[in-house]
């Protein structure tokens, strides 16, 4: 029973998931839900960390931020990785036009969830946000969905496999844009006044 | 339609390259062992040409005018030759470049361990290298444009635009910088002072990375990635807008190194704007690169050269949008004097500058010997070895950064700085430890790539290519304007 649910499979046999993806029109509508569930896991782990341990940044004490402040980043934390996550489903599904791709918007969701879900499951990491325990848990889940995304867009979207490296470039490339945005942003923000206390 | 019988100049591209692959080396090892010094400071073992300070700029002079400088003459002199239909324009003086620039380029290193320093970054050889420099740049300049004002067909291809910017900024650049008054043989004093001097060094810089790092590689970029994906370039009127851009917008940016310095806010403000403004070209380009490709993708597979570049064209859209973005004053404010930029300059020079050279030096050693590369299986580790390399680098300096942007303008209620610096230094020796993983797995693929070449190379002699003729309809005629430049 367990091995049928949909996001036991999604985190332990990914490669099914790919090839019932390629295999039928119409996916798993419990997709969606559970796209929901990654998306909020890692702000719900950071905020709870956050109140609970501080940001701890390398020094002996950590950077602490009040309530109102952990809650509104983690609000904003959560926007973000929606707005990130479906603007790279639509992305994808616009690039995959130039590469041949013969999948409906379903599948590209599908695909994404099980990428993304190695990252959204290590950001439990968050709960105690030290960086650099973060940073390495996350190196290893970001190698882990890299192979999932260069392994199973082929197959998803029924190309041949040097064409789906190229695109599957083109998207992590364009995560690489993201997540240095989401830096900028971050920098921005602390600067305008929200986060930690900074003399600017 | 004539025969022309002449060969192009081949050798001295070869040798060229080989000077460059011998800088990548020494300057990326003194690379890894500056990262090493920042995680084991006693390495310099109390001795002064070993301390970071002589390091640090043995590392940046060595990878930009040894390891970069070779490639692009290169590339150039392989290009231009190609794109004009005419052999090398006075190929002697190609060789004393060549030879001349590697003199120049050893002794100026030297002259850093010895502590000769003008002090300005980037430009820290002292006067008689700096006229050493002018002079071969002209030579340079002598042979590359000749070239073009003999060729037989009249468009001048783009790369050659980008190449000839290169040329023309880089000496504008190095000579208004590098004014001085000697004093001694191994020091001189700036004729620019406090503001200016800060002004006319981050002109200078900024720039050197715009059409040397940038420019010159472009050029690079549209000459050898059509030509290896066996497409044409896939909007040429896109690649001369993007130049005219690029060219206009690059040269009012330095500004941006100077925020929240003593230099007037409309000059920060003027220098913020233009760089976001060079977004445009910037992508531009990396679009033009990643169409171009996109025909070519079954050669993926099998070909470590093409990977190479493609992987440098990400990396080159990647470097050019956190450069703006570093440069609004909100963003720079935390990010400025922090670990944050050397990861911002490292994805570009490994991902891209790197990237690029490698890709084109897999390409064209083999076509200059006229053997197969060595091994491709080997190329194929040093992809993965320089791609890991360089997330790894770049992922540790975006942590450390942040971190140190973050911390050491946190106040406390009094205002007073909540965590002294010394504490924050000491919390960044994991990331500096993660940096040193990153610089010896890059350092790897760099040294497996030199043993694959000179496996290529040993015992062949440059295969002969004669200059190809030019189609009548394009070729240059009393009729169709002379030789106009």
């Amino acid at each position: 029973m367990l091995a049928n649910a949909l996001w036991y499979r999604v985190l332990f046999t990914p490669g099914s998931v790919f090839k019932e993806l390629a295999s039928r029109n119409q996916s798993d509508p419990a997709f969606i839900p559970l796209a929901l569930f990654l998306l909020l896991l890692p702000p719900l782990c950071a905020g709870i960390g956050s109140l609970a341990f501080g940001w701890r940044l390398g020094t002996p004490d950590p950077l602490w931020l009040s309530t109102s402040q952990t809650v509104l980043i983690c609000v904003l934390y959560a926007l973000l990785l929606c707005f990130g996550f479906f603007s790279t489903v639509l992305l994808a599904r616009w690039m995959g036009g130039t590469y041949g791709a013969e999948a409906g918007m379903t599948d590209y969701v599908g695909l994404f969830v099980v990428v993304c879900a190695p990252l959204a499951m290590a950001s439990v990491a968050h709960l105690y946000p030290q960086v650099f325990l973060n940073i390495m848990v996350l190196l290893g889940a970001a190698i882990w969905s890299m192979l999932l995304l260069y392994r199973g867009l082929p197959v998803v979207l029924r190309i041949p496999g040097e064409r789906g490296m190229l695109m599957a470039s083109a998207i992590v490339g364009w995560l690489l844009v993201a997540m240095v945005s989401l830096l900028g942003l971050s920098a921005g923000l602390w600067t305008a006044g929200l986060g930690p206390t900074v003399s600017v | 339609m004539s025969v022309d019988t002449r060969a192009y100049h081949d050798k001295v591209v070869l040798r060229l390259i080989q000077f460059s692959v011998l800088w990548a080396v020494v300057a990326m090892t003194a690379g890894v062992w500056i990262a090493a010094e920042l995680v084991w400071p006693t390495l310099d073992f109390g001795q002064f040409w070993l301390s970071f300070g002589r390091l640090r700029p043995l590392h940046t002079n060595g990878v930009i005018f040894g390891f970069g400088v070779s490639a692009l003459m290169a590339t150039a002199f392989y290009s231009v030759q190609r794109t004009s239909h005419v052999p090398l324009f006075m190929p002697k003086l190609a060789w004393l470049c060549c030879y001349a620039w590697q003199l120049v380029v050893l002794l100026g290193g030297l002259s850093l361990l010895a502590g000769w320093t003008s002090t300005k970054e980037y430009a820290e050889l002292e006067w008689p290298f700096d006229i050493a420099i002018t002079v071969l740049w002209v030579c340079f300049a002598i042979v590359f444009f000749g070239t073009i004002a003999t060729r037989k067909i009249r468009p001048i291809y783009i790369s050659n635009w980008f190449y000839g910017a290169l040329i023309i900024v880089i000496a504008m650049l190095h000579i208004v910088n590098n004014l001085a008054v000697p004093v001694t043989i191994d020091k001189s004093y700036s004729l620019y002072a406090g503001a200016q001097d800060a002004i006319v060094q981050w002109w200078y810089g900024h720039n050197a990375v715009g059409f040397l790092l940038t420019g010159g590689f472009l050029g690079m970029l549209y000459y050898f990635l059509p030509k290896h994906a066996g497409q044409p370039i896939w909007s040429y009127r896109l690649s001369v807008v993007a130049f005219w851009a690029f060219t206009y917008s690059y040269i009012w940016a330095g500004p941006h190194h100077l925020h929240y310095n003593a230099i007037p806010e409309w000059v920060q403000s003027l220098g913020m704007v233009m760089s976001l403004v060079l977004l445009a070209p910037s992508w531009a380009t990396m679009v033009n690169g990643i169409m171009t490709v996109s025909k070519s993708w079954p050669k993926l597979k099998s070909d470590p050269a093409l990977k190479f570049i493609v992987l440098a064209l990400a990396f080159y859209g990647l470097a050019t949008f956190e450069g703006p973005m570093m440069a609004i004053r909100s963003v720079n404010v935390i990010s400025h004097f922090t670990d944050w930029t050397i990861g911002h300059v490292h994805s570009g020079a490994l991902g891209w500058n790197a990237m690029i050279t490698y890709g084109t030096f897999y390409y064209l050693v083999p076509r200059l010997v006229g053997r197969d590369l060595h091994s491709t299986a080997l190329a194929n580790t040093h992809f993965v070895l320089a791609l890991a390399g360089t997330l790894l680098y770049i992922l540790a300096m975006w942590a450390a950064g942040v971190s140190q942007g973050l911390l050491w303008l946190s106040v406390d209620s009094l205002g007073q700085p909540s965590f002294s610096f010394r504490d924050i230094m000491v919390g960044m020796k994991p990331y500096y430890a993660m940096r040193l993983v990153a610089g010896l797995l890059f350092l790897s693929g760099t040294l497996l790539m030199t043993w694959n070449l000179w496996c290529t190379i040993r015992g062949a002699s440059v295969v002969k290519q004669r200059v190809k003729p030019v189609a009548t309809e394009w070729q240059i005629t009393p009729a169709t304007g002379g030789s106009a430049v």
